[in-house]
């Protein structure tokens, strides 16, 4: 068993604080991702659970026991490098044994051919051996035990990276960044074989990524992490639905969310010249009688349809990119405004997501309906989400 | 087709020639030297040719003067040099890769001081420091003085060679349960192995080539190395000038046939250490 | 990894961590280093003598005074000078010539490159003892050479002529030390980027151009970095002119070091010798100095390189 806690976790260099104040609570077994984009904190935050970053301020707790003050190699945690940091002077087997080695270390060990046979003993003793060939085996790597990692592929050498740490069969795995440098087949296929490892071998993951497709598909758990501070805490689904706020929004979802324009007067949400009726889930913010919000939309509760009419917002095609199964199309609307980080983009433009080959051509007229039951307000002023489509099930914080 | 003569190419080779034959031609005219007879060498026209009949001479010399002994004793301080340097050196270009610390600066600058001290200048304190040290007329004592000189060289090759090893690595080492001692020796030192040959080399180098010192502070006949030994014939006639060259090419074939096996990686480090500073 | 953070010294431990482990060496060269240093300073201000060590009295900057007096030692100056200037920049020419010559792949370049470094791995007794007899009035093989190239005058005795000496001191010496610098600027080739080298072919620059305007400024570095040790290197230099003409003839190779050794041990004043080595260490330091200065603002105006 090994829930990580996390009270008030704050690192600073010197006045620039890389991490302020985490509070997470993570149970047994789960899988979180910490997400978020570069210079965010999340690999600080992963190293100083490992241990290889000290805590400036704060605690982490693995069960009851406080870890921060201990040495990396006393927290029972295994952790895979994004470099992989395989020793390339050591054999696959050698690089899979040596934390097991290292348990059993004593300081003669250092005496050349003494030290030597030691090791080899180790390495050859029948649990050991046993053990690392399991795990070679579950891994794939069995042909490649007696070769080097510089003569492994890039997922190889991953694999070896992961066989070094299971053979710890440590409560806890980090893993900071582990797929990046992959290229994209492999990182897909090797996601999934991060999945299944959590599935057999159990144990608590906490995994660095700034890739959210790899968030979304691997985490039981997300941490969506921005300058240090955590933006939101929960799962998947939930994170996807409920964004806390607007910059979540916006890093969750390809394309992300889009963020319109909105005005409630009189119990109907205006955009633009359209009005719409207010789901129920919307109406608990109506009280506030005329108020400017921000509506958030996933691009796949918007529909395109030639003509317009009541409860559809009208506006012009300003591209379309086909993807196969279904095809983006990039929406100027006419009478709206959308709120974006990205100055790049235009200030009246929505994504919208269409079955199939589209034969949609840029300019074209068009009308967008728009699908309420999933809609989620943001406060124009802070960003923070006004309203839950769904009460949240599971308050994980 | 008219086939024409590339002059650029040729001159280019013949340059490289002429180099080549430069570089190599004093070594070649110690040989040439040693193989030819005493008589024939104060000849009008000098023998360009080695005479490989007269290869005993390499034997000759054995008997005739200490040469054995010579070798003995600058092999014995060469390799304490060498190991003696190593030992010193891998923990402050370990600490000088990894760690920042106040004085970081003062102590590379140290170093860097040390190259500027003639051996001749120092002999004199260090003369009487080794008297009250018992170090005088010892092989011990050239093996203490040469280190002297040569461990900060040996700390910014090494130190540049460990610049390259990733702290990933390290820090993997960290994880899997290696104290800090553990890690330079069972992960940095197999990873900079390359640098570390070159750099004993470089040691061993300067303990066997040494003169300065070993002239001074030392003062046995029985303890005199090579270097010493083959100083007492330059410019001197009284012995056949075939024997002093055969001598002195036999001091000279280890160091030079040790720098060619080790020759990839000791312009590695030289170069590694040299251009970082 | 994301963070930009400080990565050195991110292996935490306990403060004292890096002084404990450069204590070693510290102590080691404050010993066989800095203590001998510090004497040899206390010593210029004595009129110590090596007869009489017991004898020695403070004398302040006399030392200092008589050799910024004497006219032997002016000449001793010009003479350190003129030799380190030609080593730097004869070994640094011929280093650059060969490199660039053993830059471009030919068959036995691998055999070539080993062979042209074999100078600079001989011991310098041994060079200078091949070289004093190569330079032998009668029967060496320079003179035998300048003979059969038809000078009526090849019975030259180099190394005892006040005007051929030090040519015949500093050939010994490039020979010596330009396989480093060829070594060192090989690696620095090795910088030199092929594309910027076919981009200014492209824009039509002959070899020269090309090599001024890429070649030069990548190498720029390891040349003035090369030039510093061989500076360096050539003020302490002993070994070689000390067993091939002690300095002479007539002082015409008597450098800063040679004249240490003389002044110590040939006339046994300590206290004298002690002087010359601190101006020969403060010539070392200047240059160094020099050298940073003038790097470190390279540097600022947005590097060379």
């Amino acid at each position: 068993m090994a829930a990580i806690t996390l009270k008030n976790v704050t690192k600073t260099w010197g006045h620039v604080s890389a991490v302020s104040d985490i509070n997470l609570d993570v149970p047994d077994g789960e899988f979180l991702v910490l997400l978020g984009p570069s210079g965010c904190g999340k690999s600080t935050l992963l190293r100083m659970l490992a241990g290889l970053e000290t805590v400036s301020n704060g605690e982490i707790h693995l069960d009851d026991r406080r870890v921060d003050g201990l040495p990396p190699s006393a927290r029972d945690m295994a952790f895979v490098f994004q470099s992989y940091a395989l020793y390339p002077h050591m054999t696959v087997r050698r690089n899979i044994t040596f934390p097991l080695i290292m348990r059993r270390h004593r300081w003669w060990f250092h005496i050349p051919i003494v030290g030597h046979l030691a090791k080899r003993a180790i390495e050859r003793s029948p649990e050991v051996k046993d053990l690392v060939d399991r795990t070679a085996k579950v891994l794939a790597l069995t042909e490649m035990l007696d070769r080097h990692p510089r003569t492994l592929s890039g997922g190889q050498r991953q694999r070896v990276a992961l066989g070094r740490a299971m053979v710890r069969q440590p409560e806890v795995f980090l893993m900071d960044e582990p797929l990046s440098n992959l290229d994209a087949k492999l990182r897909t296929s090797m996601r999934a074989e991060i999945t299944k490892l959590h599935r057999e071998v159990g144990g608590t993951f906490v995994y660095v990524t700034h890739d959210q497709v790899e968030a979304m598909t691997m985490g039981t758990m997300i941490a969506l992490m921005r300058k240090g501070v955590v933006q939101q805490f929960g799962r998947p689904r939930d994170i996807y639905t409920n964004p806390a706020n607007t910059y979540v929004a916006r890093f969750i979802g390809t394309p992300p969310m889009n963020l319109i324009k909105a005005r409630i007067e009189e119990g109907q949400l205006k955009v633009g010249e359209a009005a719409f009726a207010l789901p129920a889930h919307l109406s608990g913010i109506s009280d506030e009688g005329r108020a400017e919000v921000l509506l958030g939309l996933r691009p796949e509760s918007l529909t395109i349809s030639p003509v317009g009419g009541a409860g559809t917002l009208a506006g012009e095609v300003g591209l379309v990119e086909h993807i196969g199964a279904e095809s983006l199309v990039s929406v100027k609307l006419a009478h709206a405004e959308t709120a974006h980080e990205e100055e790049e983009q235009e200030q009246s433009g929505v994504m919208a997501t269409t079955p199939g080959y589209s034969e949609l051509k840029v300019g074209d007229r068009i009308a967008v309906g728009v699908n309420l039951s999933d809609a989620v307000f943001f406060s124009t002023r802070t960003g923070e989400r006004l309203t839950a489509k769904v009460p949240q099930l599971e308050t994980v914080r | 087709m008219r086939s024409t003569f590339n002059w650029g190419h040729g001159l280019r080779l013949l340059a490289i020639v002429s180099l080549l034959a430069a570089a190599a031609f004093p070594i070649y005219w110690m040989l040439v030297t040693s193989l030819t007879p005493s008589a024939d060498l104060f000849a009008d026209t000098p023998h360009m040719l080695p005479d490989f009949s007269r290869i005993e001479v390499f034997e000759e010399v054995f008997r005739e003067i200490p040469v054995a002994t010579w070798l003995a004793n600058s092999a014995i301080v060469a390799t304490g040099t060498m190991v003696l340097s190593i030992a010193l050196a891998i923990l402050p270009a370990y600490t000088l890769s990894r760690f920042r610390f106040r004085g970081k600066g003062a102590l590379g600058f140290t170093l860097f001081v040390t190259q500027m001290l003639p051996e001749a200048m120092l002999v004199v304190p260090l003369y009487a420091i080794f008297g009250q040290l018992a170090l005088l007329d010892t092989l011990t004592g050239l093996i203490l003085a040469n280190t002297a000189f040569t461990v900060p060289v040996i700390t910014w090759i090494l130190k540049g060679a460990i610049d390259g090893v990733p702290i990933d690595v390290e820090e993997a080492a960290r994880i899997d349960g290696c104290s800090r001692i553990d890690i330079v020796l069972s992960v940095v030192i197999p990873l900079v192995a390359p640098t570390l040959a070159a750099a004993g080399v470089i040691a061993f180098f300067h303990g066997w080539n040494e003169y300065v010192f070993a002239q001074t502070l030392v003062s046995s006949q029985s303890l005199q190395t090579a270097s010493v030994g083959l100083a007492g014939f330059v410019g001197e006639l009284s012995t056949p000038v075939h024997s002093v060259m055969a001598v002195g090419l036999i001091y000279t074939l280890p160091a030079v046939a040790l720098y060619l096996v080790a020759q990839r990686y000791v312009v590695a480090g030289m170069t590694a250490g040299s251009v970082k500073g | 990894m994301t963070e930009s953070a400080p990565r050195n010294g991110r292996l935490e431990g306990s403060r004292w961590t890096p002084y404990i482990y450069i204590a070693p060496i510290s102590l080691y060269l404050l010993l066989f280093q800095g203590y001998p240093l510090i004497q040899e300073l206390m010593l210029s201000f004595t009129s110590t003598s090596l007869l009489s060590p017991q004898d020695s009295e403070y004398v302040g900057i006399r030392n200092y005074q008589d050799l910024i007096d004497a006219s032997d030692f002016h000449a001793t100056i010009v003479v350190t000078v003129v030799y380190t200037i030609a080593c730097v920049v004869l070994s640094i020419g011929l280093g650059l010539a060969a490199a660039l010559l053993l830059d471009r792949p030919f068959l036995g370049r691998g055999v070539a490159r080993a062979a042209v470094t074999i100078p600079w791995a001989a011991p310098s007794v041994a060079v200078a003892l091949i070289f004093t007899w190569m330079f032998n009035a009668q029967y060496g093989i320079f003179n035998h050479a300048l003979r059969a190239l038809g000078f009526a005058s090849g019975h030259e005795n180099w190394l005892d002529h006040p005007a051929l000496a030090l040519p015949a001191i500093l050939l010994t010496t490039v020979w010596q030390i330009f396989p480093f610098a060829s070594v060192v600027l090989l690696a620095a080739l090795q910088g030199v980027s092929s594309e910027l080298r076919e981009a200014a072919v492209i824009d039509g620059a002959d070899r020269l151009s090309v090599f001024k305007a890429v070649v030069w400024p990548t190498i720029q570095p390891s040349v003035a970095l090369l030039s510093l040790f061989i500076t360096i290197w050539s003020l302490r230099r002993f070994d070689l002119i000390w067993l091939m003409t002690q300095g002479g003839p007539i002082g015409a190779t008597n450098t800063l070091v040679i004249e240490l050794y003389r002044q110590g041990f040939v006339y046994r004043e300590l206290g004298f010798a002690a002087a010359v080595g601190m101006i020969g260490l403060t010539i070392a330091l200047v240059v160094t100095l020099v050298y940073f200065h003038i790097s470190a603002r390279a540097e600022r105006a947005g590097g060379r390189r």
